[in-house]
């Protein structure tokens, strides 16, 4: 347990330097994107003059580590700044809202995904070279191979147009929340599964190969363990050790880089707000939104790593006797 | 009711692969009585675990099994898959050659030994408990209570190893396999492991297999032999006739080439077995033995066969040595004459360390070798043996520069080369030449032989000129027994022996003055081992370079050793030529490791010393003695104070103990 504690509190520091770093570097890359944000509020028509007065009121002409500091220290207190583009929003007023959606969506799509493309991995790795090992594997190869702007029209075209199940476009009435609304999830969930099964499918059945190959599996078969249990308990804890780093990693994708899909369906998430924000040039927005999705990544990788700890005995007891 | 407990009736066991198929167990038939113990041995690829495999039933997809195999007069293999599940594990249990593997490393080892008894005598949770237990305490582990709850990488090797064999006993089965139980472990383990399975079958009385390549091992734990090649028996017998009377070549073959007591580079040349075991397909007959056979002529196809000798003594081959009978044994091939060399001075020392320490990590030490002192003769080999653990390795690696000594000082001919490799100059580079255990992995797979060869030569003899590299490469090869066809070859496509010769010639191709070979035989065969140790001998007669030799193998090291260290914990307990150290031995500690080599005559019994406990954490710093806590001769407290004073009994015997000769 001591040794939990002390993990945890190791990643926790890595994780706060890495936001400090990332935080600069994504300031340092909207500071540098082509285009003048003055000229961008005042619009083509307006007079140097004008532009000039601008920057200055805003602050833009002062030192960069400056500016920085300004940002930094607003989004520490929880002030992400004004929206450009909506002259006078505050963005923490819309930011939330539409995570809130994306946590929704997300949610949805990692209940249908992880045991869906666990099941089908650990049966094609138990089954290797059987039929249905050839079948799901062929499954899961052409649904990597399909991008979800592909796969995503081909459930609309059946479950929208054809049997008309879902809504085709996944757009919230106005003054409605997401809550009534539930069934605009499922289509893109579904299309999100798409991408992320045969990713981790393939991934759960090769390392449920190499376990079940392993001498301890050997060991434990010939103790005259029941094959079903020998897969349950002997097999699955330690084959499923290389899928969770895998799902880990794609968390930060799938909580804020679901852009293509979330474009795709309509879907009022943060994938579509960032979309809207790079669009307008909107640069508070930007890295209101971009920083956000960094934090996301780091504490999935961080939550990945404290799982893989705990389920490996090895970490979790470094050093013991030896 | 039948005598036997397992009859196996002309057994073939074939695989189907992409070339074709070939079969692995070819035709054998065996019988195994109650309370029997029989050895199988032979090299790897003759069949051997297959054999157990297919015993027990687990075998790959592709494999086709014919013949019989009947365990209390029924055939496992008309056995339904459900049905052998009550049979593994229960009547019959094996235990494996690695036990680290062998056992999950995310469950604790209660949880992996309790449901045995769980499944398959239906014991409840707490009872099964309590049978683990008895089954711990019957293999004298100590805390057993403990060793439940943790994990299988907590505790060490050979303990992992008594916890795999306490689960194959929960069910008291009436036959255990073990397949190369004590391979992987240190032969101060092994010896209490062999000591506790013996003790077991008197116990338990079961019938045992076990499979090893070490005649002294099985010696020791059975009575009967089985000599098997590429699949066949070749031979079987009461062990003492196998050992005194062996009528196959191959098992003579086998019996010579290892290097046992008494058996010395001077006096004797291994005998090796040239070529190696092939993959055979099913519709070759014959003996399988006959294309490495040095006696091998028509008969060996037309009249092959088992036949009885005398007894239960029955072999494949009657013919080739039916004219040398009595002297079976003795026929011993004259190693290459030794030249005094006039260059030899015996003041002078090649290599000297002096007060060498290593201490691994920085926040969490560890204690690799703690102040030793020795010095290395020209054109001598020093040997440096010990358990796992106890630094000799770490020597090494000092001594070639892979890491510099975090005290003290490694002296070169005069120069200091306390320093990591990339600091010293090429001259020292040159002279200093390493050859690793594993060859295979060493040798960068996608170089070809000549580019191995060739680098080094070019890197650190300055030979730029590419033909004249090329003309020395051949002749080098030459010197290892390889011919020009290797130039062109890389490492994947050569044998384990053939790869090590690759790696000697490199490391002999810019003429060095010292070779450090580490454990350079231990992942080799016997046979291939014994060709590898006449070369080293016979290039060492021919260009007087210096070997530091080590190896964790007692008759390796007194078969090629001009000297021998002695070491135990990052410390020297005894150094001296070699007929000293192994005839007159002072250390409790040698005296320790010389009687838990097994003895490969079975005429001949000798007490073991049974080590109990382990080495010394290596975080911590020892002040006593650090053989104290195991040593059978300790004489009382000054043993856990006080550092033992160097007793020096000649000019360069030594040893490190508080006994007074």
């Amino acid at each position: 347990m001591k040794r939990l504690v002390e993990i945890f509190l190791r990643r926790l520091g890595s994780l706060l330097a890495t936001l400090v770093v990332m935080s600069f570097i994504i300031f340092l890359l909207v500071e540098i994107m082509p285009g003048d944000v003055a000229q961008m509020i005042l619009g083509q028509s307006a007079t140097e003059e004008s532009v000039a007065a601008l920057r200055e009121a805003r602050g833009l002409n002062d030192p960069l580590l400056e500016r920085y500091g300004r940002w930094i220290s607003g989004v520490v207190v929880g002030d992400l700044g004004e929206s450009v583009y909506m002259k006078g929003v505050s963005i923490n007023s819309i930011l939330w809202r539409k995570v809130g959606h994306s946590v929704i969506l997300a949610m949805t799509a990692f209940i249908i995904f992880v045991p869906l493309s666990i099941f089908f991995g650990v049966l094609a790795g138990v089954k290797e070279k059987k039929p249905i090992d050839s079948i799901i594997s062929f499954f899961g190869l052409a649904t990597m191979a399909l991008p979800e702007f592909v796969s995503g029209v081909i459930l609309i075209t059946v479950f929208a147009v054809q049997l008309k199940w879902f809504p085709i476009v996944s757009v919230l009435p106005i003054g409605e929340s997401i809550w009534q609304n539930l069934n605009i999830v499922i289509l893109p969930a579904l299309s999100i599964t798409l991408v992320m099964f045969g990713y981790i499918s393939r991934m759960q059945r090769s390392s449920m190969i190499s376990v079940m190959n392993s001498d301890y599996i050997r060991a434990a078969t010939l103790k005259g363990m029941p094959r079903k249990y020998v897969i349950f308990r002997h097999a699955l804890k330690n084959a499923m050790l290389p899928t969770i780093t895998i799902i880990g990693m794609n968390m930060g994708w799938l909580f804020g880089g679901l852009v293509v899909v979330e474009t795709l369906f309509g879907f009022p998430g943060m994938g579509s707000l960032l979309m809207t924000g790079i669009k307008t040039r909107d640069v508070p927005l930007i890295e209101a939104c971009v920083l956000l999705i960094t934090i996301i990544y780091s504490v999935s990788t961080m939550i990945t790593d404290i799982m893989y700890s705990y389920l490996n005995p090895r970490i979790r007891f470094q050093g013991g006797q030896k | 009711m039948n005598d036997n407990i397992l009859e196996i009736e002309n057994l073939h066991v074939r695989f189907s692969t992409f070339d074709g198929l070939f079969s692995a167990v070819n035709n054998v038939s065996f019988n195994l009585g109650y309370n029997e113990s029989i050895g199988i041995i032979g090299e790897s690829g003759c069949g051997k675990s297959t054999l157990a495999f297919t015993i027990m039933r687990y075998l790959a997809s592709n494999a086709q099994v014919e013949g019989a195999i009947r365990f209390k007069d029924k055939n496992l293999l008309e056995n339904s898959e459900k049905e052998m599940e009550s049979v593994r594990g229960n009547r019959i249990a094996m235990v494996f050659q690695n036990p680290y593997s062998s056992l999950n490393p995310s469950l604790t080892i209660g949880f992996q030994l309790d449901e045995v008894g769980m499944h398959h005598q239906k014991l409840n949770k707490a009872k099964a408990r309590k049978a683990t237990i008895e089954a711990l305490e019957m293999m004298n582990l100590g805390d057993p209570k403990g060793i439940v709850r943790r994990y299988p990488h907590q505790v060490s090797g050979g303990i992992q190893q008594r916890i795999c064999i306490a689960m194959a006993l929960l069910c008291k089965p009436d036959l255990m396999i073990l397949d190369e139980p004590t391979t992987a472990l240190d032969v101060t383990t092994e010896a209490v492991i062999l000591d506790s399975i013996a003790e077991l079958r008197d116990r338990l009385s079961m019938s045992m297999i076990y499979i090893s390549h070490d005649i002294g091992v099985i010696n020791k734990v059975s009575e009967n032999i089985v000599v098997m090649y590429s699949g066949e028996i070749v031979e079987s017998g009461p062990k003492q006739q196998i050992f005194e009377n062996p009528v196959h070549p191959y098992t003579r073959a086998l019996i010579n080439c290892m290097p046992r007591g008494g058996v010395v580079k001077e006096k004797t040349k291994l005998n090796t077995i040239p070529g190696y075991v092939k993959k055979r397909g099913t519709d070759e007959g014959g003996c399988p033995f006959a294309d490495r056979c040095d006696k091998k002529n028509d008969t060996c196809i037309s009249e092959y066969g088992i036949k009885k000798i005398e007894g239960t003594h029955f072999a494949a081959c009657n013919r080739a040595y039916a004219e040398d009978i009595p002297d079976k044994l003795k026929v011993r091939l004259t190693p290459k004459k030794r030249k005094n060399d006039p260059d030899f001075d015996i003041e002078h020392n090649l290599l000297k360390l002096e007060d060498v320490h290593k201490v691994y990590g920085t926040r969490r030490k560890v204690y690799a070798v703690n102040g030793i002192d020795f010095a290395v003769k020209p054109h001598s080999i020093l040997g440096i043996v010990g358990e796992s653990g106890c630094g000799k390795s770490t020597t090494g690696h000092m001594v070639s520069g892979l890491f510099p000594p975090s005290k003290g000082r490694v002296i070169f001919e005069d120069t200091d080369i306390s320093i990591a490799w990339n600091k010293r100059n090429k001259e020292t580079l040159k002279n200093i030449q390493l050859i690793f255990q594993n060859p295979g992995r060493s040798l960068n797979p996608s170089h070809t032989v000549e580019k191995i060869i060739g680098r080094t030569m070019q890197k650190l003899a300055n030979i730029n000129d590419k033909n004249e590299r090329r003309k020395k490469i051949i002749d080098i090869l030459r010197k290892v027994d390889l011919g020009k066809e290797y130039l062109e070859k890389k490492p994947p496509q050569l044998s384990g022996g053939e790869q090590q010769r690759v790696a000697i010639a490199r490391s002999l191709s810019i003429s060095p003055n010292l070779i450090v070979c580490d454990e350079p035989t231990s992942a080799l065969d016997v046979s291939v081992q014994a060709s590898v140790l006449n070369l080293l001998n016979d290039l060492q007669v021919d260009t007087h370079v210096a070997y530091l030799f080590i190896s964790h193998d007692l008759n390796v090291i007194n078969y090629l050793s001009d000297y021998i260290m002695v070491m135990y914990a990052g410390k020297i307990v005894e150094y001296g030529k070699r007929d000293e150290v192994m005839e007159n031995w002072h250390h409790p500690y040698t005296e320790a490791l010389l009687s838990a080599v097994p003895e490969v005559d079975p005429t001949k019994q000798k007490e073991i010393i049974e080590l109990e406990g382990m080495l010394p954490d290596p975080t911590k710093k020892v002040k006593g003695c650090p053989f104290a806590g195991r040593c059978h001769k300790q004489v009382g407290e000054i043993c856990e104070k006080e550092y033992p004073p160097m007793v020096r009994l000649s000019e360069d015997h030594y040893y490190f103990c508080h006994i007074k000769p």
